[in-house]
């Protein structure tokens, strides 16, 4: 499979849930496991850019799957337009929903570049926070639909090429 | 058998079921088709995902009930690998879609070492978590009839947005504003599979209106008590969401 | 001079946290670590009679296993912070009887968590069961079943107490308004869960732990005495933490961890699955309070009668804390002259209570602020109006309450007020007037109440009749490295308040840094970071006693900068001054030296210090609070120390056909004092007030009679999702405490304390045509509907 762009080849126990093989056998702790039934979204990731749940996986399954967890969320240098709007928010107090919230988030605004409120919570609403009370998660997705939107525009504006997706800053 | 596994890897994750053996279905080919048939009605692969049923323009345009009722099964994450063929054949009795299913009048695909076979969806969800499905078969396919004219109305309660319903109805009525000459009205989280609401039923083709028919809805139901709610609210529901459904498929029908 | 107190500066802790680069405790690696998990028992109540683990033991893969018995014989029983009338064993695996469904009884360590979980299903233990005790008012009675019989009874705490004349005010009273309120368990339930690495060095003998305990400093002592072992040979490392709420305390799974760790000679591992966070860890206590108010006939409140049986589950470690902490804080910001508080502390066959997220506030201010709702109602009075009446003035503070409590400072009125301004109160009655007309159930509910912060642990001895631990404090370090930056630690490990931001913030502004030069050490190290008993993250303490001990080490440091400064540049040292990482002759700018020269001084040329002045450029500050004292004669005491306060008005709308509640609008206006950081604030106040919400409508810890727990994952246990609660406005008054360092306040509890009330206030509000009496949370879509129909069939 791959995992954040890179090619990856284990022989695994067929029980080894994908949360536990990014975590354990990768070192890729960004992963955080919640609860372990599906609920929490904390160990939420992408796979095949959708966001899947990765205590709900096994790692066999993923076979020829591409995984990108949030350390493939976040730029070699520096942090993604949408981590910079949630630090810039304070989207963030503990940080163990953040990765799992960065996914949601990411995966919302690859599809809808300009979301309500209402559609931001509804795509967060999969991913239980327990210390922000979702405000300024909410704010920092607006944000960064804004930031990535205005950027967008002036890329388009000098004649470059179509909206992308959330880019790195 | 996995596929999407959104309800039976909780389940291992949590040492309920210790099956011997997991068979990962989710590479066979060609089972997450969505195609229509001939006749107009929709033909569905057992691995379509529920974020594939919400977003098909197929299902939009041939059986947009289903749409509407695969938004409310969980949350993002969960739709986007979950499958409608798992959510049939793990038959919860608080389920979306086998309702959805049961209201469109759909039939299930089923195959096996002695080949295909059709069921019709009342007579595939046999109970709680039980199906028609014998112990070497799977689901292939969901065929759903055409439903040309039809107005449809899809209305649950749950505690939270993306929980399992307390209660919901799916309705699929024919006929036109004025006079309905069939319908369809199921309910869920309402007894041990998906019911139909025939005294409801009855009453709406008899001419009674929205709320004259709800009042009967419950009659046909016989709704579980557990640690969300009891008895008599859910029934208190199935009335409640009943008119509401009625009055959405009626202002739906052409 | 204060340029970064008190800036919005966003977090230093975000980058990594941002980056998936946090390290929490399950992601600690270490060489040749197992992975332990618990047998639990299925019984809420039973003797064991038999265990046998040995088939278990030669599983392969496990390497070590410990029974109850095992641990009572190479350790001792856990230590309580508030000890029972007679002593109880507490040990870490129960021994000879379980208590709750779910208590631990045996522990496998094994090469991984799937193998350790399959190693227990091969632990037979013979349980003789005994009779549950589910109900805290008939765990009271005479013939309950008994969980230690041999205390003779399950109420670990009974006590009344008086102040002012209360027979007097009731006698003289125009009227008596009398309820019963409840409320159920629920608790904070951090997204991490809880757990610890043990190692042991069998050379040195020592053992160190890798926790997101909170409160090493009890932690460590009572490691020390279960393991028999000096402190000195202990060490105790806090990473990141995945949130604390007062939940992430269980001294007795490190000491599993210990004992397993030392018989496979590997470090173990053990971390809760949600399953047994949920059944295991720590409920707040559910409870029932008899509530009487003695009122004037223009509404002014005279007196308090309450009864107050707080159920504890199986808390043998801090039992009582919730009815001492409802006890000091029960006027909740009101003038009330005269109190009586009769405390029940109860046992059940249930999951131990805790400190969780308020610890017993939450209740006080659902019963006291449900109360004036009613009398409100009673007299015809706007509840908004009541209040007014009733609160403590700020031309009264300092106030002492008839408990001993002491408002510092503070606007109640005011804060009432611009909340009602700030949600347009009679806009918002005019919109429900509408509302009704047309068939919609709209309703407004107001809640307000002091947020207290800091405890002072002198008041546990009204209930143990000895002083052993008391006040309030901790101890922080500062230290400019050789190279002239800066790095700071504090005894308090954070668990996503900010700590590394407001520290740096604070001794940026004492040493003329900025916050981007002082690094401040994650979490908590015992072998490094400065700490005393009373040392962790528990109270709301973080501004009535770190933020003292981290201007007291910043402060040091300072002044030693000054007098080398001064040494070097031959001036006074009173005459210097920092700035932008130069010491400074003020008024002269061109004449400085460098931080960096400083320390260079300071550790390398040491030839250049003062005479006298010993080298180096660190210092280690303990500061406690002065505003705790002993318990006093009659029985008052300080057992909070500085208050916050705040006032929340909620609007919410409920659906007639179906009893469901939406949460429209909720305004906060709050007063925490001196903001350190505005930005770090607001967020608190945000994720305190959706604590309350999930606790007045969705989230309850549900037993049967047989005490076994129904909500055990979190499809039945029901915490707020987004969609669930609204965008949260808060606005804020700042009152500064004139007994606090910086005259900051606490705001960590903050509207997990009011909001149940607000919600509930609300909701009665809206039913106001049907004459409902909301009593008990949570609040539930079915009950609302039996409400109504119950109402309506009245009719």
């Amino acid at each position: 499979m791959s995992v954040n762009g890179r090619g990856v080849e284990r022989t695994v126990s067929p029980r080894r849930s994908l949360a536990d093989f990014l975590r354990e056998d990768l070192g890729l702790t960004g992963t955080h496991v919640g609860c372990e039934h599906g609920v929490c979204g904390a160990c939420t990731v992408l796979v095949d850019d959708q966001t899947a749940r990765s205590c709900l996986l096994f790692a066999a399954q993923l076979h020829d799957a591409r995984v990108v967890t949030v350390e493939g969320l976040t730029p070699p240098e520096g942090l993604s337009a949408l981590q910079a709007a949630f630090r810039d928010c304070h989207a963030l107090q503990c940080g163990f929903c953040t990765p799992g919230m960065l996914a949601a988030a990411h995966e919302l605004l690859a599809e809808n570049a300009d979301p309500t409120r209402d559609e931001i919570r509804d795509a967060i609403a999969g991913n239980l926070c327990m210390c922000t009370g979702y405000v300024n998660i909410v704010r920092a997705i607006e944000l960064a639909a804004r930031r990535l939107g205005a950027s967008a525009a002036a890329v388009g504006a000098q004649g470059g090429a179509a909206p992308a997706p959330p880019r790195r800053e | 058998m996995l596929a999407g596994g959104q309800s039976l890897v909780p389940m291992l994750n949590m040492r309920l079921v210790r099956p011997a053996r997991l068979v990962d279905i989710n590479a066979v080919p060609g089972l997450a088709d969505i195609r229509a048939r001939d006749d107009g009605g929709l033909a569905l692969g057992a691995l379509t995902r529920h974020t594939a049923l919400v977003t098909s323009r197929l299902v939009h345009e041939h059986a947009p009930l289903l749409a509407a009722a695969a938004r409310h099964v969980g949350h993002r994450a969960i739709r986007n690998r979950g499958t409608l063929g798992g959510s049939l054949a793990h038959a919860d009795p608080a389920a979306e879609l086998p309702a959805a299913l049961l209201a469109l009048d759909a039939r299930v695909v089923v195959a096996g070492p002695s080949g295909p076979r059709q069921i019709a969806l009342d007579d595939f969800v046999l109970g709680a978590l039980t199906t028609a499905l014998a112990a070497d078969e799977i689901v292939t396919e969901i065929d759903v009839p055409p439903a040309r004219h039809a107005g449809w109305g899809f209305a649950e309660v749950a505690r939270r947005a993306g929980d399992f319903a307390l209660t919901g109805v799916a309705a699929v009525l024919h006929g036109n504003r004025g006079r309905c000459t069939a319908a369809r009205l199921v309910a869920f989280g309402a007894d041990e599979r998906p019911v139909r609401l025939s005294a409801a039923e009855d009453a709406l083709i008899g001419g009674a209106r929205a709320e004259e028919s709800a009042a009967v809805a419950a009659l046909d139901c016989r709704p579980p008590a557990d640690v969300h709610a009891s008895a008599d609210y859910r029934r208190h529901l199935v009335s409640v969401l009943t008119a509401r459904v009625i009055g959405e498929a009626l202002a739906r029908l052409a | 001079m204060t340029r970064w107190v008190g800036a919005p500066l966003p977090r230093k802790e975000d980058a990594r946290l941002l980056g998936g680069r946090g390290l929490y405790v399950d992601d600690v690696a270490r060489p040749g670590l197992l992975h332990a998990a618990m047998l639990r028992s299925p019984h809420a109540h039973a003797r064991i009679v038999a265990i046998d683990a040995a088939a278990a033991a030669r599983r392969p893969g496990v390497h070590a296993v410990l029974t109850g018995a095992d641990a009572a014989a190479v350790s001792r029983p856990i230590r309580p912070l508030i000890p029972t009338p007679v002593p109880l064993p507490d040990w870490c695996l129960a021994v000879d009887r379980v208590r709750y469904a779910g208590e631990a009884v045996a522990a496998v360590a094994a090469v991984d968590r799937a193998t350790a979980e399959d190693a227990l299903e091969q632990i037979r233990v013979e349980y003789e069961p005994l009779p549950a005790v589910v109900d805290p008012e008939a765990a009271l009675r005479a013939d309950s079943p008994l969980l230690y019989p041999e205390l003779g009874t399950n109420v670990l705490w009974h006590d009344v107490f008086e102040y002012g004349d209360v027979a007097g005010a009731f006698a003289r009273a125009d009227g008596v308004l009398g309820e019963r309120f409840g409320i159920q368990r629920y608790a904070s339930t951090p997204l991490e869960t809880f757990g610890a690495i043990a190692e042991h060095d069998a050379g040195l003998d020592t053992y160190t732990f890798w926790t997101n305990d909170q409160r090493p400093g009890l932690t460590l002592a009572i490691l020390a005495d279960s393991l028999g072992v000096p402190q000195s040979r202990l060490r105790l490392v806090t990473p990141d933490v995945g949130g604390a709420f007062g939940n992430k305390r269980r001294p007795a799974y490190l000491l599993v961890c210990a004992l397993l760790a030392r018989r496979a000679a590997r470090p173990v591992k053990y971390l809760e699955d949600r399953l047994e966070n949920l059944a295991a860890l720590m409920h707040a206590c559910n409870g029932v309070m008899d509530l009487e108010l003695a009122y004037r006939a223009d509404g002014t409140v005279l007196a308090l009668r309450v009864r107050d049986v707080a159920d504890e589950g199986k808390n043998l470690v801090s039992p009582t804390q919730h009815n001492l902490i409802k006890l000091g804080n029960i006027v909740n910001g009101y003038g009330i002259a005269a109190v009586s508080y009769e405390a029940y502390s109860v046992l059940t066959t249930k999951c131990p209570s805790g400190a969780n997220r308020g610890i017993g506030k939450p209740f006080m201010c659902f019963a006291v602020e449900r109360a004036m709702a009613l009398l409100a109602r009673r007299l015809g009075l706007d509840p908004a109006e009541l209040r007014l009446r009733n609160y403590v003035g700020t031309g009264q503070m300092p106030y002492t309450t008839p408990p001993g409590a002491q408002y510092d400072s503070g606007d109640y009125a005011g804060t009432l007020r611009r909340a009602l301004d700030r949600f347009d109160y009679p806009a918002a009655r005019e919109a429900q007037a509408r509302a009704r007309r047309e068939g919609r159930l709209l309703g407004i509910g107001i809640a307000t109440s002091v947020e207290p912060a800091g405890t002072n642990l002198a008041s546990y001895e009204l209930v143990t009749g000895r002083r052993a631990a008391s006040g309030s404090a901790e101890a922080a370090m500062v230290r400019v490295e050789p190279d002239g930056r800066v790095r700071a630690s504090l005894g308090d490990p954070a668990s996503g308040q900010g700590y590394e931001t407001v520290v740096a913030q604070i001794v940026a502004d004492e040493l003329g840094v900025t916050p981007d030069d002082v690094h401040v050490e994650r979490g908590f190290d015992s072998a490094t970071t400065p700490w005393l008993y009373l040392s962790g993250n528990y109270s709301n303490k973080f501004s009535v006693t770190d933020v003292g001990a981290v201007l007291g080490a910043a402060r040091a440091v300072r002044d030693k900068i000054r007098r080398i400064a001064a040494h070097r540049l031959e001036a006074s040292a009173e005459d210097i001054e920092l700035v932008d990482a130069v010491a400074r002759v003020r008024g002269a700018p061109g004449r400085g030296v460098a931080m960096r020269e400083i320390a260079r001084t300071a550790y390398a040329d040491v030839l250049g210090l003062p005479p006298g002045e010993p080298p180096g450029l660190e210092a280690r500050h303990a500061y406690q609070n002065a505003l705790a004292q002993p318990v006093g004669a009659d029985r008052t005491v300080r057992s909070q120390l500085v208050f916050s306060n705040a006032a929340h008005c909620c609007l919410v709308e409920i659906d007639p056909r179906t009893g469901q509640v939406k949460i429209v609008r909720h305004v906060v206006v709050h007063d925490c004092g001196r903001e350190l950081n505005p930005r770090l604030v607001e967020g608190m106040v945000h994720g305190s007030t959706v604590h309350g919400m999930g606790a007045a409508l969705l989230e309850e810890f549900r037993y049967d009679a047989d005490g076994q727990l129904l909500s055990a994952t979190f499809m039945d246990y029901l915490k707020p999702t987004a969609l669930d609660v609204p965008d949260i406005e808060v606005d804020r008054l700042e009152h500064p405490s004139p007994f606090t360092p910086l005259g900051a306040k606490g705001v960590g509890e903050g509207g997990a304390i009011p909001a149940p009330a607000a919600v509930a206030n609300a909701v009665e509000d809206a039913l106001a045509a049907y004459d409902v009496t909301v009593r008990s949370l949570p609040i539930t879509p079915e009950q609302l509907w039996r409400w109504l129909v119950a109402s309506k069939e009245a009719r």
